[in-house]
């Protein structure tokens, strides 16, 4: 039984890679071979997934959700787009990214980090022009090794697992960890690369790409377990800033005329308040962020591929800026974009309306400027997304096109499994919202609980060294090192209760 | 699980289930006929009505005060669950037969209204989904699943407004509603938040939250907020003559019954929680007051029938509010079962009644003589005339809100665009003129 978990991690893993290659040989077989080697790692995912305890499960949910999108991927991508590179892409990227979120290893996670960026500088996928996706994915690459480098270079061990809770590298590394989430998650002042992105690269391997989350996965995986006490003090900054990115990218969605670059700035505003969920340190808001995860990758996957089938039947020059009224022609796309589209902004009867629910409730506690934020933000994502179904969808009909070009049975299936995914989870939330409230409790646990674990030998909390090393602060923080992580815990009036 | 719960839940679950049987069979590629849909929507009408009239009568027959149903609740995180309970009690159950019956009558008039129409499917699947919303909301016992209901209702107006997809002003019209209703809707989705965390529950079923005066003043005056919106209020009133464009049975049932009183079933719903504070109380009167004045005065300035009848919906609604706000409880319940049936007649009737205009001006070879304008000769002949003026243009309403909001939100998001593009080439036309459909281009009298 023991030797189980890692051949489904194995298979999970290997088979994308490995048929990544065989799509160099068989071209012609690139469909077939991606949606057998997406199949694989999904079967292997959700197996994995069912060996490991609730509380632990969070990399094993996320390795299932990120093989079932890329299964639809293969499925919904466009005869056009489906040659050997692109899913040769695809897979890559599958398996990069599940090796990222199942390893417990810092040089395995950063060799995973870098490689699912690799397809995106081999393949030239972004045209030559765009520069800013290439120049964020790189300093993200470059903060996350940096990192990685700087624990390794205090002799630290580099198994995640025994690094919990120890500060590893202190502020230095806790900042350029942090400089990572925010590049390569695309947080403001870096969120411009995300639309450049989505608008000049592949639409569906884009839409992989940004739906790694590998920003928010680094936060739940690496920063808050391995540094609680800094994150407790200063990690509401990245949550202010990301709630910033929700706003800024929501308003700035309103006047944007590119689909991609919309639907991109939406996908950006809505995932945003992942990391205000994560930092909100309430199992509410963590479980609502963690819900919100699954929900806001589903329908962002649904809405690009959806725009992609678009592209390539009434041509790549689509716009908001004026109505094409093409549900005439793709009535059933046409539902599907809006169902996508509103579960993405909260919809009652999808599941985003209850991760929403449970990530604003969860945060107005915390930090009430969040609570009151983010529906905002929210409704202008609504706005937007309700904008640019009307452009695309309604208005008098394009004469250009006098066929019926809605979506083919393959395209539909898939798509119609992913609305049942958002709907029948909206209707019946309480399965998915009990695991991911399992594993948030974990999360959560790893804030607020240290107390039960030793510290490294020498540890100094950044607040005690900053006051000792740096002379920032002082007073009652300089007690926390010596009295160990057990006297953090001081109530709600406690020194570092925020 | 008595029966009177068990039919509790089937008239609020049927139309629901209804729309989902119906989209399901649509996806898979299979149009029912019309006469399947007429069929289908009157028989589950007809149960629903017989099953709410079981339903009074086992309330009249035992002296119970209401009928709930828990089903446990819907999720729960540690002590936070958002509670799954419907609740008919003297409040909903009139709110629910007027639905129902109101619903009943609509798919019948539609059934022949829109024969052969190409969006006839579309059309009765709305009217499902519009139906399970308002039942939803109507029935709930928790604000939370108040908000459900209440925004699906949202959304299956804005998609009749689009009706007519093919035409530009309906969707452009559409979509300025849909920004309005959103806008309100933070008010209703921040209010109920603000109780749970004051109250740590949002659920009504064994009495509101229990709140101080300052927090029921603050909830009391978000829910007017998401009241105003959805009942039209001043100064959000600019959006109810362009939901006109929809078909006119959706205007009837939407804005001559339904979702316009939603808004005073919410304020009904709070209508303690308003009296504890003078403030909300106030505001609640003052803005029915301007509301019914607005309303009267564009009302005898519009020049299409619907446009009117909308503006008289409007009025009433205002003295609704003020009838609420005063805590008439009773007397606004009254007043909006009477307005809502008769308000709903008139809106069908009205295009075979110009119909028959024509006929009558055609028989006596001129115009009727105009009826109800001696309110105005009470004024001055100069302020008549800026009276008019400002009625044409609905009371500046929309221009103050353009000025106001819209337009500096456009312009900020131009600015953030311009700095988006520092550095890289910029795409041409992508952020120019996107923002046409926020600020709309319904022009008085265009529409009708």
């Amino acid at each position: 039984m023991r030797s189980q978990p890692w051949l489904f991690t194995a298979l999970a893993i290997g088979v994308p890679w490995l048929a990544a290659i065989l799509t160099a040989v068989a071209r012609r077989r690139a469909r077939e071979i991606g949606f057998t080697a997406a199949l694989v790692a999904v079967a292997a995912s959700a197996l994995l997934l069912r060996a490991t305890p609730p509380r632990e499960s969070l990399g094993e949910a996320l390795m299932v959700l990120f093989s079932c999108l890329t299964l639809g991927a293969t499925l919904v991508l466009p005869r056009r787009d489906c040659n050997g590179s692109t899913i040769g892409g695809i897979l890559f990227l599958l398996g990069s990214t599940l090796l990222a979120y199942s390893t417990n290893d810092l040089r395995v996670l950063l060799a995973a980090w870098v490689l699912s960026t690799v397809p995106f500088f081999v393949k030239q996928w972004f045209r030559a022009r765009i520069w800013r996706p290439r120049l964020g994915l790189l300093l993200s690459s470059i903060a996350l090794a940096l990192a990685v480098g700087l624990i390794a270079a205090k002799g630290h061990n580099m198994s995640i697992g025994s690094l919990q809770g120890r500060s590893p590298g202190g502020m230095a590394v806790f900042g350029l960890l942090v400089l990572a989430v925010i590049f390569r998650k695309g947080i403001l002042p870096a969120h411009a690369w995300v639309a450049d992105a989505a608008e000049g690269g592949p639409a569906i391997p884009t839409a992989l790409l940004l739906n790694g989350h590998f920003g928010a996965m680094l936060v739940a995986r690496l920063i808050m377990p391995l540094f609680p006490y800094t994150a407790r003090d200063l990690f509401p900054v990245l949550s202010d800033l990301a709630l910033a990115t929700a706003l800024y990218v929501a308003i700035r969605a309103l006047t944007e005329n590119s689909p991609r670059r919309l639907l991109a700035f939406v996908a950006l505003s809505q995932s945003a308040s992942i990391l205000a969920g994560l930092e909100s340190r309430t199992a509410e808001g963590i479980t609502g962020a963690l819900v919100h995860w699954f929900v806001v990758s589903a329908s962002t996957m649904g809405l690009f591929g959806i725009l992609r089938l678009l592209e390539v039947r009434f041509g790549e020059n689509l716009t908001a800026s004026r109505h094409l009224g093409l549900a005439e022609h793709a009535p059933r796309l046409a539902v599907f974009f809006i169902v996508f589209g509103l579960a993405l902004v909260g919809l009652p009867g999808t599941l985003s309306f209850c991760s929403q629910d449970l990530l604003i409730h969860g945060t107005l506690a915390s930090h009430p400027q969040t609570g009151l934020l983010l529906p905002i933000a929210t409704a202008m994502n609504a706005v937007s997304v309700f904008r640019l179904f009307a452009r695309l969808f309604l208005g008098k009909r394009r004469t250009g096109f006098t066929v019926m070009a809605d979506a083919l049975p393959r395209e539909r299936w898939i798509l119609t499994a992913g609305i049942l995914f958002v709907v029948l989870g909206g209707l019946f939330p309480n399965a998915i919202v009990t695991l991911r409230s399992a594993e948030a409790e974990a999360v959560e646990g790893a804030i607020d609980s240290p107390a039960d674990r030793d510290p490294a030998p020498g540890y100094k909390s950044p607040a005690e060294s900053w006051s000792k090393d740096e002379g920032l602060r002082d007073g009652p923080a300089s007690h926390r090192g010596q009295q160990g992580p057990s006297a953090f815990d001081q109530g709600p009036h406690g020194d570092f209760e925020r | 699980m008595d029966y009177s719960q068990t039919l509790l839940v089937f008239v609020v679950l049927a139309p629901g289930v209804i729309f989902a049987l119906l989209a399901l069979v649509w996806l898979a590629g299979w149009v029912p006929s019309e006469r399947f849909i007429s069929n289908i929507t009157g028989v589950t009408f007809s149960a629903s009505i017989l099953a709410l009239a079981l339903i009074l009568w086992r309330l009249a027959a035992t002296g119970s005060p209401s009928v709930s149903v828990t089903f446990g609740n819907w999720f729960t995180v540690q002590k936070y669950h958002f509670p799954l309970v419907l609740l008919a009690d003297r409040l909903s159950l009139p709110f629910l037969g007027m639905t129902v019956v109101l619903v009943g009558l609509i798919g019948q008039f539609s059934a022949t209204y829109l024969h052969r129409e190409r969006g006839f499917l579309r059309f009765f699947l709305l009217l499902h989904l519009f139906a399970f919303g308002s039942l939803l909301a109507f029935s709930a016992g928790s604000f939370d699943l108040l908000v459900a209901g209440w925004e699906i209702v949202g959304i299956t107006s804005i998609l009749l407004i689009a009706f007519f997809q093919q035409r530009t002003p309906p969707v452009e019209n559409a979509l300025r509603v849909f920004a309005i209703y959103r806008a309100c809707d933070i008010g209703l989705l921040v209010g109920v938040f603000a109780m749970h965390h004051w109250a740590g529950t949002a659920s009504f079923d064994q009495g509101l939250p229990r709140l101080t005066g300052l927090q029921s003043a603050v909830v009391g005056l978000l829910l007017l907020l998401a009241a105003a919106g959805k009942a039209a209020q001043v100064p959000f009133s600019g959006w109810l003559p362009r939901a006109m464009e929809g078909p006119t049975p959706s205007s009837a049932i939407f804005y001559g019954a339904i979702s316009i009183h939603a808004g005073a079933y919410l304020l009904l719903r709070v209508q303690p929680m308003l009296a504890s504070s003078v403030l909300a109380s106030a505001l609640v009167i003052a803005v029915g007051l301007t509301t019914a004045i607005h309303g009267t005065m564009v009302g005898r300035a519009s020049a299409d029938a619907k446009t009117s009848l909308a503006y008289a919906s409007l009025t009433q609604v205002g003295v609704i509010f003020v009838e609420i706000g005063i805590g008439w409880k009773a007397i606004a319940v009254m007043h909006i079962l009477g307005h809502a049936t008769v308000r709903t007649l008139q809106f069908l009737r009205a295009p075979s009644m110009l119909h028959d205009y024509h006929k009558m001006q055609s028989a006596i070879g001129g115009e009727l003589s105009p009826t109800g304008q001696h309110l105005e000769d009470l004024f001055p002949k100069n302020m008549q005339l800026w009276l008019y003026r400002w009625s044409l243009d609905r009371g500046h309403l929309d221009t103050i809100l353009d000025r106001w909001v819209v337009y500096p939100l456009m312009r900020l998001s131009r600015l953030l665009a311009r700095l988006d593009y520092i550095g890289i080439d910029r795409p041409k036309d992508h952020w120019k003129d996107a923002s046409v459909s926020i600020h709309g281009n319904a022009r008085p009298g265009s529409i009708g």
